[in-house]
């Protein structure tokens, strides 16, 4: 396992059906690794370029958006070589009544969004602040 | 259909300098040894960007979740290798995976640099899970005068 050769996987570009984006620009499916323990679910993101102040996570009814804007600028000069594009983030995930809302935290740390989603028995819709590191 | 494509002219002088013209791109192709000309496209991990101004070239590349230290940069003589390993988590007992969608394992990829690259003065910065390092072009010799001596 250790020595598995890590595999090049294109950014696949979200459907404009998917979402109702009102901001400009691409946007791609960030990966996620999602695990479960007895006491809480926690959600990864790949989201590469994505500073912590530069994510937004929007929980309405039982879905749970989330939205990564790239920061940096395209690098100045001229291309010798594209082999990836750059761009925001999107992605819808549907919350169980399993998750405790209010208690929901994240963090973004080298292009990595982490979502933790304590479980509990409420089910009250609300934004979620995001913490930097 | 006309009657002269069957009489080999002018359409088969026309295949012949189209054909001639080919050839001599192809040639150029081979020759080419310009800087441009050295970064190949690849589907190796990680992909690059590369782009060039005045002064240096930059190469960028996504690698989110990486510690600084798990990260390799080198460069050998006219040959830059970029190596890293992106672990995988290491879950407890009692925890499970529901989806697991990011990519773990060992990456390597190796650049041929341009000749005008200062392999002395090269930076690299890794943050928000982008990588980018910057290799400086070595200044080219001050430009001098030649006096023409006559006899």
């Amino acid at each position: 396992m250790a020595d598995q050769e890590l595999q090049v996987s294109e950014k696949k570009e979200v459907a404009p059906a998917e979402g109702e984006l009102t901001h400009e620009g691409i946007y791609f499916t960030p990966a996620v690794d999602i695990y479960e323990s007895p006491t809480e679910v926690v959600l990864l993101a790949d989201m590469p370029g994505v500073g912590p102040g530069q994510v937004d996570i929007d929980l309405k009814n039982d879905t749970l958006s989330l939205i990564g804007r790239v920061g940096g600028k395209p690098e100045e000069g001229s291309s010798l070589l594209a082999e990836y594009r750059m761009g925001n983030y999107f992605r819808n995930f549907r919350i169980s009544d399993v998750v405790d809302r209010e208690k929901i935290t994240a963090s973004m740390k080298d292009g990595v969004l982490r979502l933790v989603l304590p479980k509990a028995e409420k089910a009250k819709p609300r934004k979620i602040a995001i913490s930097s590191e | 259909m006309p009657w002269w494509i069957t009489g080999r002219d002018p359409a088969w002088g026309e295949f012949e300098r189209l054909r001639r013209e080919m050839d001599n791109l192809f040639s150029t192709f081979s020759r080419d040894l310009s800087p441009s000309s050295l970064w190949r496209e690849s589907k190796l991990f990680p992909l690059l960007n590369v782009t060039e101004k005045d002064e240096a070239y930059t190469v960028t590349a996504e690698i989110p979740g990486m510690k600084s230290e798990d990260l390799e940069i080198k460069i050998e003589g006219d040959t830059m290798t970029i190596r890293g390993e992106r672990k995988p988590l290491e879950l407890k007992s009692d925890e499970s995976y529901h989806r697991r969608e990011r990519a773990t394992g060992v990456f390597q990829r190796s650049l041929t640099l341009p000749g005008n690259v200062d392999s002395e003065n090269v930076r690299a910065n890794y943050k928000d899970g982008v990588l980018r390092i910057t290799l400086n072009k070595r200044k080219p010799p001050k430009s001098a005068q030649i006096a023409v001596t006559t006899e």
